[in-house]
């Protein structure tokens, strides 16, 4: 009989003794396998709802984007040539002005003006229903309008008000329900408005210079080929600065968006595996501790050590596919029952369903996890010698393994770290994470083993005499290496992932709602015209509430090469090289202004083009003075050479550009002007009463209620890693009640003996909360080393902000890990505080 | 006649198994007196074990009365019975019992420690060293052989300097020579302290280094004992 076929035999036997032993294996396992699970079908979901609704998203099947211009009117006929149908949309931020009883009030609006072919595919949902054809129409002379609902209820707006934009005024006609290339838009400053674009004409708004983009969407036949119809756009347009997209992906910013959170939760996911692995482990090593008389026997009858093992990683492996496959289920099912929340909290279309991919993906990494953490103490069992019946019976698998398994362990640990790298694309990313883990992971291995070497020689001290309890206590932490290593590890590195997001989301929250306003504007205001910056600048001087006025002209442009090679080729995808950019031009520096290298023009320069870029982005594009930029400013290219470089602060949310360029440059260019305003909070309403009411076509955006804004997402990023952080915390709880759970015997035998030599009962729930107390507090205080390690170098490194450390939250943490160590001691303290001591020593005779 | 230190009077004992109510004891009257060494011997089964650890308040009777010097174990609670074991028994069992977690002196000491005896390690030390182990002080239970770790065991018991000393099968898990030189030890400090011994026994050789033997059989005095019992 072969080997393999004996071993099958004998783990079939086996298995029949029940699962009892290996709920925590199963429930660790499960856990993990269904929170990745669940994050990759909800993830999925979402491609699939981008997918299927591509084309209504993004407004046609394909989308030519121009920015600061409408097409010129060859462009406009190739594409209507190209195209069954085209619609034209301009998109741009505005104030949506209201007089009422000699009062006016404002609000900022994210302005869509279409034409009569919008929108090509879907519907706009308008309140009351009717068509938006009909909702913008003249009523009685005057155009409508249609708005969303919280700009309405802001601005205390009924059907029939009247509203103006610039110095077009409008009707209001319908509340918008819904727009179908909305979730496109990506993120908006403004609550949406509708109006067309033929009744801006007036308004003042689109003027040459103002910052708009346009957008002309394409419904093409479906037999056109879209990569073929996107080289044809992209040669007749190569000097016109425009970007593409198609109905492939229609809105590749939320699908990136949701690929990079959804990528970030699996590697959270990964973080509770880990922390389930050791309760896997625990299980597995309990497991086979029982076993050793089993295995001595096995062995004592002829069986070698490859049988043994087999034997035992069948039994494990049968285990793990079925705790896998609980997780599946799990994974699977709990976002089809909560699809109705989910869908209504999503911004985006989502078609959750059952698939196979993430299930994949799920189960992979749950089989990986597995085997790296049972491979150790499997190959333990090759240690068991048939003398292991005549001896202690639990000391038969323990010693060291052959160097093989060392190298296994190894391989399926990269190819765990490899898999995720390649399946989240966040290679970077995910080798830290890793390497975080594993520093994490080893860091309270050590700290647990000395916690333990310096326990034992602290109950042996003088100092303790006296204190039995304590002493006690003190003892069976360093006595005990199993537990106090289960115990520090899930719980300190459960707790360390919490700590860690706890530090990020403070210092995040902190950098945007505390440092900020401290030295940030008050507002924000664009499109002033050249004509018009004297007079603000005039009206802000004679408020005594404003304390500082700065402006810049400012135009946008797209870099397209580097060097005369495509930009993307030379610098990757770095943000800057995402869609348009601000430009400036100025003769000389501002009085701020730090050159870190290379030199200012001179004021009078008319030579050919130069750049100053800013330091930080040029180092990480890879840019050197000399370089030369070719950047398409409202269709027409212009390329200079970097000639210095200086620092942008952004983080205070001044004015700061990353190109600026010598006025020569852009002469003839039509161009706006940005201004930020500094003042009182309290005169804040004032300001933008005078300004709007003096120049109605500008924009003034509340830094305030910007900062607010951006602090609602990221509120919703760090919920939803949060609740990763509490999928791992509560594997680690598993753990611990896992552990707790298979010291209870022991516990139940330690009691009985206290109870014999005379201790009462209250003195030993004592020395049992003593202990778990001191593990909870030892896992909770290197959490917090390492939850502000992680907080720092995230928040350093990856956000570029200063750190501080947060001591509420890394308090918590400690008394959170005390409490749930004293909860879970205490719920398993129960048993050895009501037993019987005489049945409990004779069982042990 | 000298009042008996241990009294039991119609003890009964019945506990729940797997099968069912099993009547370990029935009807038993015992006295020991103070200063008496008396060995509890029978088949396995019989009840002896049981008795003895009646009478360390280990066990509750069903029903009928334990009383050790003149308090009535069965109507203290479990805690008054833990103060009262440390004050006046020490007890020794066949599988030694001690603290996995704590070195040999910390074992000894414990008792001594919960009552709260300020020389606890230093009496601990010495009795370590009655019993030949003042060299292993620090030694785990996993790190000492049986027969020493029945030693330890052995002065963990005396140390409280008890009145009364239960052994149940001391010598149980151990070889002949090892058996015979507990055994010494356990009578030497019976010995020293003065205290009242009840040893259980499979061996009647053993049991008869005692001063009274009492025969058990399913669960009850055999007569030939219960009319020693009665003398």
């Amino acid at each position: 009989m072969s080997t393999l076929r004996m071993a099958a035999k004998i783990a079939r036997r086996e298995l029949t003794g029940g699962l009892k032993g290996f709920r925590v294996f199963l429930a660790c396992l499960a856990l993990g396998v269904a929170a990745i699970a669940a994050i990759g079908i909800v993830r999925a979901g979402i491609e699939a709802g981008l997918e299927r609704e591509g084309a209504a998203i993004l407004g046609g099947d394909a989308a030519v984007q121009l920015t600061y211009r409408f097409a010129e009117p060859d462009e406009r006929q190739w594409l209507e040539d190209t195209a069954v149908q085209v619609s034209e949309i301009a998109d741009f931020r505005s104030m949506l002005v209201v007089d009422r009883d000699g009062q006016t009030e404002r609000g900022l609006t994210q302005v869509k003006a279409v034409d009569d072919a919008y929108p090509i595919y879907g519907t706009v949902r308008l309140t009351p229903d009717m068509t938006l054809q009909d909702a913008l129409a003249n009523q009685d002379g005057i155009p409508g309008v249609v708005i969303d609902p919280v700009l309405v209820d802001r601005l205390g707006l009924s059907i029939g008000d009247a509203v103006r934009l610039g110095l077009q005024e409008f009707v209001l006609t319908a509340l918008i329900d819904s727009a179908p290339d909305e979730a496109a838009g990506g993120f908006g400053l403004g609550p949406r408005t509708i109006v067309a674009t033929e009744a801006l004409e007036a308004s003042g708004l689109l003027g040459a210079g103002t910052l708009f983009e346009t957008e002309y969407r394409l419904k093409v036949s479906e037999d056109q080929d879209l990569t073929a119809l996107r080289t044809a756009v992209e040669e007749r347009f190569s000097d016109a600065g425009i970007r593409w997209r198609d109905r492939r992906n229609g809105a590749p910013g939320v699908s990136e968006f949701v690929d990079r959170l959804s990528a970030f939760l699996v590697l959270v996911g990964l973080t509770g595996l880990a922390v389930g692995g050791v309760g896997v482990a625990a299980a597995v090593r309990s497991y086979l501790d029982e076993k050793t008389t089993v295995i001595a026997t096995l062995r004592s009858l002829g069986a070698d050590a490859r049988t043994i093992f087999l034997t035992y990683i069948l039994q494990i492996g049968a285990l793990a596919l079925f705790g896998i496959a609980i997780g599946l289920v799990l994974g699977a099912l709990i976002p089809i029952l909560l699809t109705p929340t989910i869908e209504a909290r999503l911004p985006v279309p989502a078609a959750i369903a059952i698939r196979p991919g993430p299930l994949l993906e799920a189960g992979l990494y749950g089989l990986l996890a597995a085997a790296i953490f049972t491979i150790w103490p499997l190959a333990r069992t090759e240690n068991v010698r048939p003398s292991a019946l005549f001896r202690d019976t639990t000391g038969g698998a323990d010693g060291s393994i052959r160097p093989i398994w060392i190298l296994t362990t190894g391989a399926l640990l990269i190819a765990l770290v490899g898999l995720a790298a390649i399946l989240s694309g966040l290679i970077t990313l995910t080798l830290w994470a890793a390497g975080a883990i594993l520093g994490a992971f080893i860091v309270l291995l050590v700290a647990a083993d000395l916690i333990r070497r310096l326990s034992k020689r602290l109950s042996q001290t003088k100092t303790l005499r006296g204190a039995p309890t304590v002493r006690s206590a003190v003892g069976a932490i360093g006595g005990q290496a199993g537990e106090t290593k289960s115990v520090i590890i899930s719980l300190g590195l459960g707790l360390s992932v919490l700590a860690a997001v706890g530090q990020i989301d403070w210092n995040l929250r902190n950098a945007i709602a505390q440092d900020l306003p401290e030295v940030a504007p008050s507002y924000f205001v664009v499109d002033i015209q050249n004509d018009q910056l004297d007079g603000i600048r005039g009206l802000l001087a004679a408020n005594p509430a404003v304390t500082d006025v700065q402006s810049a002209p400012m135009l946008r442009g797209v870099i397209t090469m580097i060097n005369d090679t495509p930009a993307e080729e030379v610098a990757g995808d770095h943000w800057v090289l995402q869609g348009d950019r601000g430009i400036t031009y100025s003769a000389l520096p501002n009085e701020n202004t730090k050159i870190t290298s290379g030199a200012w023009w001179e004021a009078d320069y008319t030579g050919p083009p130069q750049i100053s870029f800013a330091t930080e982005e040029a180092m990480e594009m890879g840019l050197a003075l000399g370089d030369t930029l070719t950047i398409n400013v409202l269709g027409r290219d212009i390329t200079a050479e970097i000639t210095s470089f200086r620092e942008v602060d952004f983080s205070t949310a001044g004015i700061g550009f990353i190109l600026s360029m010598n006025p020569a440059a852009l002469q003839g260019a039509p161009h706006t002007h940005i201004a930020t305003i500094y003042a009182d909070e309290a005169a804040e309403g004032q300001i933008l009463r005078d300004i709007a009411s003096a120049y109605p076509n500008i924009t003034a955006i509340r830094v305030r209620d910007a900062i607010a804004r951006v602090s609602e997402v990221l509120a919703g990023i760090a919920a939803a890693v949060t609740y990763g952080a509490l999928a791992t915390l509560i594997t680690g709880g598993i753990v611990l009640i896992g552990t707790a759970a298979a010291g209870e015997r022991a516990r139940i035998y330690e009691g009985a003996i206290l109870k014999t030599l005379g201790a009462p009962r209250r003195a030993i729930l004592i020395n049992f909360a003593l202990r778990s107390a001191f593990l909870g507090l030892t896992a909770g205080i290197i959490a917090i080393f390492a939850g502000v390690l992680a907080g720092w170098a995230v928040t350093t490194f990856v956000m570029d902000t200063d750190f501080r450390v947060e001591p509420v939250s890394a308090f918590g943490i400690v008394a959170g890990g005390i409490l749930v160590t004293v909860l879970t001691g205490l719920l398993f303290a129960w048993r050895p505080l009501s037993a019987r001591p005489a049945q409990v020593l004779r069982a042990r005779e | 006649m000298t009042a008996p230190i241990v009294s039991l009077t119609d003890v009964n004992l019945s506990l729940d198994g797997n099968a069912g109510r099993i009547d370990i004891l029935k009807h038993i009257a015992l006295d020991v007196t103070a200063g008496e060494t008396v060995g509890l011997i029978g088949p396995s089964g019989s009840g002896k074990s049981s008795l003895l650890m009646l009478l360390g308040g280990l066990e509750r009777a069903t029903a009928g009365q334990v009383r050790v010097l003149d308090h009535d174990l069965t109507k203290m609670d479990e805690d008054a019975l833990a103060r009262f074991r440390r004050q006046y028994m020490g007890i020794v069992f066949q599988s030694f019992h001690l603290i996995p977690t704590m070195s040999a002196l910390e074992n000894v000491a414990l008792p001594l420690e919960l009552s709260g005896q300020s020389d606890a390690f230093e009496r601990a030390e010495a009795e370590l060293a009655a019993v030949g182990l003042d060299h292993r002080t620090g030694h785990y239970p996993s790190q000492m052989s049986g027969g020493e770790q029945q030693r330890v065991a052995l002065a963990r018991a005396a140390v409280v300097r008890p009145a009364l000393l239960l052994a149940d099968e001391p010598t149980g898990n151990l070889d002949e020579t090892t058996g015979a030189l507990i055994m010494d030890l356990l009578f030497d400090l019976r010995d020293r302290h003065g205290a009242t011994l009840v040893l259980v026994t499979h061996a009647r050789n053993l049991a008869e280094r005692c001063d009274r033997v009492i025969r058990l059989r399913d669960g009850m005095i055999a007569p030939e004992a219960a009319a020693e019992a009665a003398e």
